[in-house]
């Protein structure tokens, strides 16, 4: 028995092509990034080590803090916008009692699209002329608006578009915490005449707290890797007031060929995700208690 | 009058969810009817009503000037084959660190992995492009190749996959293989005999979860693939959109296409879907 499962060869050939890729894909790249990230480089020429200089530029960029804060507004808008709208309508459609199936398979549709192509989509529902949003505002008397193209409404549009996409995903998370709570703690409330809302803040919210921890979190990773959106609907215009530091990168690294300060920006990329993770965890993640029905 | 009372009360929780269902669904169907109207001027007069009349050759033209049959089956294909790759190679580690002897090493082997769930993707995005351009196949750069998206679509879904998989695996019994090696199979028997069908459900579900982040990527399909030839779906779809953006009864057809397989999928599958994708917590 021991011996068949200790051999060293067989443990070595069942890990070896998973650590290989692992190795080459996300260790390599992860130490290359933290080593060209102190170096001036175009990508040709020799590197040549320049020490902090170019996270120093990147401070001193104001461009590169206004993508940092669209990052920011992605999150804020999630937590603040997104979240209370998930948490409203998962309780809904927990507590109707017909279509419940239909409106779940529904809500989820989105999250399973590309995000280019709903970029493309809603790129022409934004459309100033023939686009929906026009249309409607025309139709009850108001100006029409140049969704992607004015420096004010930008952003916004992209993160209507980012919240129309994931927000079923959400609900249906937060819908699959609502019933797993066993039915004799919301029927003890009704027999207490508790009502709706009474047992929908009093029980049910504070029961899927923890799933709710879950879900900031992953809009807060989410918010830092967003970048195709933005690519194919806006490209980070006009005027750079939508880039997001994963396309300021990109701006800088691949159509630049900044290499050195393009890994700094990544790195700097790195440490931001970790430091929002680690507050996230010590602030909230460590308050919300883990509950046992 | 109270039983009207109720059942007006009762609704309104319907009423809301429907405008729900119409904000989340409408754009589809607003981009399906203005995929078979004429042109712009019969989008513009009648934006959201049934087209007057139907042009199908939007699809036509949509399929012959995007060629998107042809990013059609590059993404399948990539996408097939490296959710296949993911998985075996994903499976073999997770059987060695969850069923075979070597409980230290495994353990520091699994946090290992984990590391990469912790690394943002798009940090990574240069010095993955400049080591794929450093990488010669065949006396052709990888960059520029499919290889450069099925090395690095592999690889990406590999700690994810892992955690999934040894999950499944470290609560088959052990008795299991404790017979199974009696009866004189070979640690490779035990993987491929035993383990392996035992663990077909989480199998399915990673894959299909690994198909479908594969089949929508578009960061590193944009940038790692330059030929038109080779493009995957949604980068064919943003170019066709840049060129013909002044028709958009044929863009919507082009829309049209590349949301449907999706749509068919998510039709047949959407149970393994949404537990697959929820579970992940895997975003985009």
């Amino acid at each position: 028995m021991n011996k068949t499962l200790r051999s060293p060869w067989t443990y070595v050939l069942f890990l070896l092509p998973l650590l290989i890729l692992y190795l080459m894909f996300f260790i390599y790249p992860m130490i290359s990034a933290f080593t060209t990230a102190f170096m001036k480089w175009n990508g040709l020429t020799p590197p040549k080590f320049n020490g902090l200089t170019n996270f120093k530029h990147a401070f001193a960029d104001s461009k590169f803090w206004e993508s940092a804060s669209n990052n920011g507004k992605f999150i804020l808008f999630s937590v603040f916008v997104q979240v209370p709208v998930i948490i409203f309508f998962s309780l809904l459609i927990s507590n109707v009692k017909k279509l419940k199936g239909l409106y779940k398979t529904a809500v989820f549709v989105p999250s399973v699209m590309s995000t280019a192509v709903i970029g493309i989509l809603w790129s022409f529902i934004y459309e100033p002329d023939i686009g929906l949003f026009n249309q409607i505002l025309t139709k009850i008397g108001l100006h029409p608006v140049m969704w992607l193209s004015d420096t004010s409404w930008a952003m916004f549009s992209i993160l209507i578009t980012n919240a129309w996409q994931w927000t079923g995903f959400y609900i249906v998370m937060v819908l699959a915490a609502i019933l797993s709570i066993p039915r004799e703690i919301d029927e003890a409330a009704i027999v207490d005449g508790a009502s709706a809302f009474t047992r929908a803040t009093r029980i049910t919210v504070p029961l899927i707290m923890p799933i709710i921890s879950v879900v900031i979190m992953l809009s807060i990773s989410g918010a830092m890797k967003a970048a195709d959106i933005i690519i194919v609907m806006t490209d980070g215009g006009p005027g750079g007031v939508t880039d997001v530091m994963a396309t300021y990168l990109i701006k800088y690294g691949i159509t630049n060929a900044k290499y050195g300060y393009g890994n700094s920006i990544g790195v700097l990329i790195f440490m931001f995700s970790l430091i929002l993770t680690a507050l996230y965890q010590v602030l909230i993640a460590r308050r919300v208690e883990r509950v046992e029905y | 009058m109270t039983m009207t009372l109720r059942s007006v009360r009762r609704s309104i929780p319907h009423i809301l969810l429907i405008g729900y269902l119409i904000a989340t669904l409408y754009p589809f169907v607003f981009v399906l009817f203005s995929s078979i109207k004429s042109d712009n001027q019969a989008i513009a007069s009648n934006p959201f009503g049934f087209p007057s009349s139907f042009h199908f050759e939007n699809y036509y033209e949509a399929w012959v000037n995007a060629k998107i049959s042809v990013y059609f089956f590059n993404s399948l294909y990539i996408s097939t084959l490296c959710s296949i790759v993911t998985i075996i190679f994903s499976a073999m580690g997770a059987f060695a660190i969850t069923r075979m002897r070597y409980l230290k090493i495994s353990k520091g082997m699994y946090q290992f992995i984990l590391i990469g769930l912790l690394i943002p993707g798009n940090a990574l995005l240069l010095p993955m492009y400049k080591m794929l351009n450093d990488m010669v196949f065949f006396g052709h750069a990888v960059l520029g190749t499919h290889m450069a998206l099925i090395l690095p679509y592999t690889a990406g879904a590999l700690p994810f996959t892992v955690i999934i998989l040894s999950a499944f695996m470290r609560s088959i019994p052990g008795e299991i293989e404790e017979a199974s090696v009696m009866d004189g199979l070979s640690a490779k028997g035990v993987f491929s005999k035993i383990i392996l069908p035992i663990t077909i459900p989480a199998l399915v579900t990673v894959f299909i979860i690994n198909f479908i982040s594969n089949w929508n990527e578009f960061l590193l399909a944009n940038f790692f693939i330059s030929t038109d030839e080779l493009r995957t779906l949604p980068v064919g779809m943003v170019g066709f959109r840049d060129i013909y953006n002044t028709n958009y009864a044929q863009m919507s057809a082009g829309i049209v296409f590349s949301i449907v397989p999706v749509m068919i999928i998510y039709a047949v599958l959407q149970k393994q879907i949404i537990e697959g994708l929820t579970a992940g917590g895997v975003k985009g």
